[in-house]
């Protein structure tokens, strides 16, 4: 047992054991170390302005993701190395990316900047080359800037990225690896504190089994993207964190042709791949999930667990059919993942008992699949209504079909009405699609809040189902799976 | 050898570019003063009422709290009547006398302070404040059957109630074409990324600093001398970068009081920091705003009567009024114009200036009603602008300092590939998107105020420059820093600029785009000075003559203030805006495309800041026309979308193609610098552009921003029936 987080820092070990356990890495930064280099603009994770690069071993090397330093607490540092904004320019020299936002004029006020750079760093320092337009906007999607109205900013991306990378980076990456190796090898379960107020990360499954068998009040935490705004902004008095991320098992994927399993602390930057592959539908999905900040910290586990109506993961797993895998001291048990969803905030899961993994099932030969977010900003913005759809076709006709809506109930909800209207239509006779477009509105009684009026949403998961049977009708030869090779990649 | 003195007009880069992009520029949260306590404000839950009981002692009892403050433990201060007001606050009303009553004007209004070790223990203990209400009936629906009209020191502030010129109600009835077109701008919010903050720190002598974010460092120092009774000099104001404002940052909001008072009852330095939920109600925000703008014209286009009226809200406890209808009187040659302005109380805190304030609201009435008139004569919107060109202003009938409006139009339409719109069905289906396009014209007066400057040369060829004005991003520092190494003959690099100092020369308000007119001007002046005393001549490196004097250093001052141009001459920055946009019919949504703006905006002082600061202003206008609005709860009297992942402001995917470019222009009739000035226009007219580009391609008329997927789904479900 270990009583320090411990994380990297420009080469060494740091080890902090006295925080509470509600602190974030923002406050550690701002406040414990007066590193006012990294701003806060909203502390929900939604401008940016507090971007910092966290590095995790992945065989070997330290791999650097841009997250939220306001939503995320320090214990998650535990293991990973943290770079600021201070960090980056080696001897006076500024990094490339910092040298290209002062010659593009990247800064007006220059309060986003901080959290820019930082974006820029882990794309220029882990991003693909060459890169495009696409990569700088999503790269961009989680950093608000309200002066220069971006385009500078997309420039000097775009400049610093052009070139062949830059290795000065490269001394601070082998240093972090070092004192990452260190961390990992204890293999110990970390224990902050005493038990009436602690940080735990539990280092395998057992010891996590036992301490929230302990601890049933304990709040599990996953990637804190949702925890943490409860914290900041909720003022919810949190005593008791056991965080997943020290839990190897709980961070595999498995794919067999059948089906894929994402275990539940895969975050969803890590499940991208996989679940484009099924679909690009879930690939663009995926793509504007929040942004990369939160998918960097969030999880596929916590999407699930945190129950809102308008997450966007359950709709498209139930859509395509999954099932849940639970685990805690009495055992393993598993349901179909609609089953898990019991009311507004109301899941199906016992004090102590935690998410594991969710199995998917893949789209088979002759199964099309849509799925569709709809929202009033392009990027970064929570759905409106998220609607996904998979058809089993027999040639022109539809077999079987699974309709899950998110934002038109008070949980991610089927349409069983529409479903079975849809069986037996014809693809090619859009007047007989009416039957399933009309019972849709006895399938889901939608709410009204400041997001969309019952009326719009209603409206609007007509229209998705409609262009979803219209799209399949269109390019069935194409989209349906198995597509083509080259197709399934975005 | 003398470097050559051409660096205002130049690209040179931001000069504080590096401190940004390392972490290293200052602001007002991150200075660290040592013995630091922390304060939180308990916010008012009710829009209107008495606050009945307030229980301190959960909250006092919490740890790490230093002290609760209430309207019944805090000492009453003067808060003696400015006289005159500055030109940002309003006219009439009184400022909010925070702590010091029991009224609750409004949803969010500060009723108790928390003072505590840590910044999580004062908000943790903020949340155990109970506060018992005694509510009382609230004005919190936008109804203007209760408007009235401003009052007579609003009017005499270019906010007349009711203005006419000729005959317009009579041009209307007989105009042969006439448009008549409701409008609905919502409440919304400068969202700068920095929150504003407040660090308060009294010395022994009783001598207050205040680390603050603020447009106007003299302004704030001047406030709270008046608010707590203090001589001027004993109070200092430092800002040094601000993170954005656009025009947040202009008034004393009540949390600088609140700091100061919680640092006196502590005997500490306190900080305050708003979150990004109490900014929504404790800085300003653009007021909700309804039009109505008819139009008469003759079939060939030209107007013969402009009626606009508008009502604005303001709060119960003063009187915040708009130049909205400035533009029907000026942006064209109409003989028949009439405007109607009028006020709705409400149980709101009071709005502020916001980025082009009246100027953005207005245009966005009046131009989108210019399309409706252009499609009812059949006209292209922009022959019907060209038709109406006011070669001298129409209201006062001087003539422009300048007037570049018809080269922005011709120019930009130019750009925009105007003439080869898609005009039939067809050319505009691209798949299931409907491709659209608009155009608008821009308009925002210019003005100059007061200021002084002080340069101080040094014998090793370094320079400083000092005024207490600040730099919210679009670049004092870099434009002075120009300014003044053409004026000494220096390299750039040799000269630094201080700003954001109540101790140094006094400076106006930065903001309404006045800036680079008023301090470039002083800077100037200032460097002549010195030249003068240095018996040197004309042009070139300034410290020979130093060195010859025999002096390690010298320093001289200058001012700048309007001078009989602004009686003789009408001056104002012009432009023209153009948009493409792709709309998804079934689900709403809106892309802008393509946005071209042109601008007239005098001389360019650096073609990079001021590049930048036009395509920030357009991206400020895709979010009026798309996404932003403070949604308030008619029942509650709440915004209820006060914070970054609901009120909408436009993330990088949202912006398509922009394009702004400065036309020929040179005013030095409106001062010798030649420049007019650049912020506000960039937003002015883009909005109504995108709108009217909506329509071209859906013939839907949205008469409402933001123009959400939900508005469109449901006008386009309307035109179905
Ligand atoms: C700026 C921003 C944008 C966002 N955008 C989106 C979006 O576009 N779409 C969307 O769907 N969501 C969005 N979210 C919400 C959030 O990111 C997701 O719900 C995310 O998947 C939560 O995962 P997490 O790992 O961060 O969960 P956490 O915050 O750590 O936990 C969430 C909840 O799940 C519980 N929990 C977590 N893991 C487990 C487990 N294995 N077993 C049992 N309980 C568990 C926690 O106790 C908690 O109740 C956004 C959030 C932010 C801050
Ligand atoms: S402070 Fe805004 S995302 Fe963290
Ligand atoms: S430069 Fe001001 S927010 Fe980006």
């Amino acid at each position: 047992m270990r009583e320090a987080i411990r994380f990297g820092r420009n080469g060494t070990v740091r080890e902090v054991r006295d925080v509470h356990p509600r602190t974030t890495l923002l406050d550690w930064l701002r406040l414990g170390e007066r590193r006012t280099g990294t701003k806060e603009g909203c502390a929900e994770g939604d401008c940016g302005a507090c971007t910092v690069a966290l590095g995790r071993l992945v065989d070997g090397r330290v791999v650097y993701e841009p997250v939220n330093s306001c939503i995320l607490l320090l214990g998650q540092c535990d293991g990973a190395d943290v770079v600021a904004v201070e960090d980056i320019a080696a001897d006076g020299a500024l990094h490339p990316v910092q040298e290209a936002m002062v010659t593009h004029h990247g800064s007006q006020c220059g309060f986003c900047t901080p959290g820019i750079v930082m974006s820029l760093f882990t794309l220029y320092e882990e991003g693909e080359r060459p890169v495009g337009r696409d990569a700088v906007n999503d790269a961009l999607a989680g950093n608000l800037c309200r002066c220069t109205g971006y385009r500078p900013i997309v420039d000097a991306a775009l400049d610093a990225c052009a070139t062949a990378k830059d290795r000065r980076f490269e001394a601070h990456r082998e240093a972090a690896a070092c004192a990452l190796g260190e961390i990992a090898a204890d293999g110990a379960d970390l224990f902050m504190r005493d038990e009436g107020r602690f940080f735990a990360a539990p280092a395998s499954e057992e010891s996590l089994a036992a301490l929230l068998a302990r601890h049933p009040d304990a709040t599990i935490l996953a990637g804190a993207t949702d925890v943490g705004l409860w914290i900041t902004k909720s003022l919810m008095e949190i005593e008791k964190i056991v965080w997943l991320g020290r839990v190897a098992s709980l961070r595999e994927t498995r794919s067999t042709p059948e089906t894929l399993t994402l275990g539940a602390m895969v975050s969803h930057a890590d499940a991208h791949a996989a679940l484009a592959a099924i679909d690009p539908d879930l690939g663009e999905l995926m793509r504007r999930f929040g942004s990369i900040q939160v998918r960097a910290s969030g999880t596929v586990g916590g999407n699930i667990a945190n129950g809102s109506p308008i997450g966007d993961l359950p709709p498209a797993l139930i859509a395509l059919g999954a099932k849940l895998h639970l685990a805690g001291a009495k055992g393993t048990r598993t349901l179909p993942l609609e089953d898990f969803f019991l009311g507004y905030r109301q899941q199906d899961r016992e004090p102590g008992e935690y998410v594991r993994a969710v199995e998917i099932d893949k789209l088979r030969r002759h199964d099309a699949f849509r799925c569709f977010k709809v929202t009033k900003r392009l990027d970064e913005d929570i759905s409106a209504v998220m609607g996904a759809f998979r058809l089993h076709l027999e040639g022109r006709r539809i077999a079987r079909a699974r309709i899950a809506f998110g934002g038109m109930a008070a949980t991610p909800k089927r349409a069983p009405l529409a479903e079975a209207a849809l069986v037996g239509l014809d693809l090619d006779d859009e007047l007989a699609w009416a039957p399933a477009l009309d019972a849709l509105a006895q399938d889901y009684r939608p709410m009204s809040d400041h997001r969309a009026s019952a009326e719009y949403r209603a409206v609007v998961a007509r229209n998705l189902l409609f262009k979803a049977l219209a799209e399949i009708a269109g390019d069935a030869g194409l989209r349906i799976a198995p597509r083509p090779a080259g197709l399934a990649a975005e | 050898m003398t470097p050559a003195t051409t660096f205002v007009g130049s690209p040179v880069s931001r000069v504080d570019g590096p401190a940004k992009v390392t972490g290293a520029a200052v602001y007002a949260a991150d200075f660290d003063i040592p013995h630091l306590a922390h304060a939180s404000i308990v916010q008012a839950r009710v829009p209107a009422g008495r606050i009945a009981a307030i229980d301190t002692r959960a909250a006092e009892a919490a740890p790490g709290v230093l002290a609760v403050m209430t309207h019944e433990t805090t000492r009453r201060l003067p808060w003696h009547p400015r006289d005159p007001r500055p030109g940002v606050d309003p006219k009439a009303g009184e400022r909010l006398h925070v702590l010091q009553d029991d009224v609750v004007r409004y949803d969010g209004q500060p009723v108790a302070l928390v003072v505590a070790q840590s910044e999580e223990q004062a908000r943790a203990a903020a949340d155990l404040v109970r506060v018992d209400y005694a509510p009382t009936a609230a004005r919190t629906r936008f109804d203007v059957a209760y408007a009235r009209a401003p009052s007579e020191a609003t009017a005499k502030a270019g906010r007349p109630g009711d203005t006419s010129r000729g005959d317009p109600e009579g041009a209307f009835a007989q105009a042969p074409v006439r448009v008549d077109v409701p409008f609905v701008q919502p409440r919304e919010q400068h969202a700068a990324i920095e929150p504003h903050a407040t660090i308060a720190a009294w010395d022994e002598d009783g001598r207050l600093t205040l680390w603050d974010k603020s447009q106007w460092v003299d302004n704030v120092r001047t406030e709270i001398a008046h608010v707590f009774g203090l001589a001027e000099d004993r109070i200092r104001v430092i800002s040094p970068f601000v993170g954005g404002a656009f025009g947040s940052g202009l008034r004393t909001w009540p949390h600088v009081t609140l700091a100061a008072l919680a640092a006196e009852r502590v005997g500490r330095p306190v900080r305050l920091a708003l979150t990004r939920r109490q900014l929504f109600t404790n800085t300003g925000f653009r007021p909700h705003t309804e039009s109505r703008v008819r139009l008469g014209a003759f079939p060939d286009g030209r107007l013969t009567a402009i009626l606009h009226e508008a009502t604005g809200q303001t709060s119960t406890y003063e009187e915040y009024a708009e130049t909205t209808l400035t533009p029907a009187r000026q942006l064209y040659a109409c003989p028949n114009v009439a405007t109607r302005y009028r006020l709705l109380d409400m149980n709101v805190n009071t709005p502020s200036p916001m980025r082009g304030p009246g100027a953005a609201t207005g245009e966005l009435f009046l131009e989108t009603a210019m399309d409706e008139l252009a499609h009812a004569l059949g006209m292209n919107p922009l022959e019907l602008r060209r038709a109406n060109l006011a070669k001298t202003d129409p209201d006062s009938g001087k003539p422009w300092s300048s007037n570049a409006l018809a080269a922005c139009w011709d120019q930009a339409a130019a750009r925009f590939g105007w003439a080869d719109r898609p005009r039939t069905d067809e050319a505009r289906r691209a798949g299931r998107e409907r491709i659209g396009s608009g155009m608008a014209s821009a308009f925002y007066p210019a003005h100059r105020a007061k200021a002084r400057a002080r340069v101080t040369l040094y014998a090793n060829g370094g320079a400083m420059i000092q005024a207490a004005t600040s730099d919210m991003g679009p670049g004092t520092y870099t434009a002075l820093s120009q300014v003044a190494a053409d004026a000494l003959g220096l390299p750039l690099e040799q000269v630094r600029v201080e700003i954001g100092d109540s101790a140094l020369p006094p400076a106006p308000a930065h903001g309404g785009s006045i800036t680079m007119a008023t301090l470039g001007n002083a800077v100037a002046n200032a460097c002549a000075a010195l030249r003068e005393t240095l018996g040197a001549d004309g042009e070139g490196d300034l410290t020979p003559a130093l060195r010859r004097s025999g002096r390690d250093s010298a320093a001289a001052e200058g001012a700048s203030s309007p001078g009989k141009e602004a009686q003789e001459y009408e001056s104002a920055a012009f432009g023209a805006v153009f948009a493409e946009v792709r709309v998804d019919p079934e689900l709403g949504t809106v892309r802008v495309a393509r946005l071209v703006g042109g601008y007239d905006v005098g001389r360019v002082v650096n073609p990079k800041l001021a590049r930048s600061q036009c395509i920030g202003g357009m991206v400020q206008g895709i979010g009026m026309a798309l996404s932003e609005e403070a949604v308030f709860d008619r029942h509650c009297g709440r915004v209820m979308n006060a914070n970054l992942s609901d009120y909408l402001v436009p993330v990088c995917a949202d912006v398509g193609a922009l394009e702004a470019f400065f036309v020929e222009s040179d005013d030095r009739v409106f001062n010798p610098l030649g420049v007019k000035g650049l912020a506000e226009i960039a937003l002015c007219g883009v909005a109504a552009a995108i709108v009217n580009a909506v329509y071209d391609a859906t013939g839907l008329r949205m008469r409402e921003v933001p123009v959400t997927p939900e508005r469109i789904v449901t006008a386009q479900a309307a035109r179905g029936r």
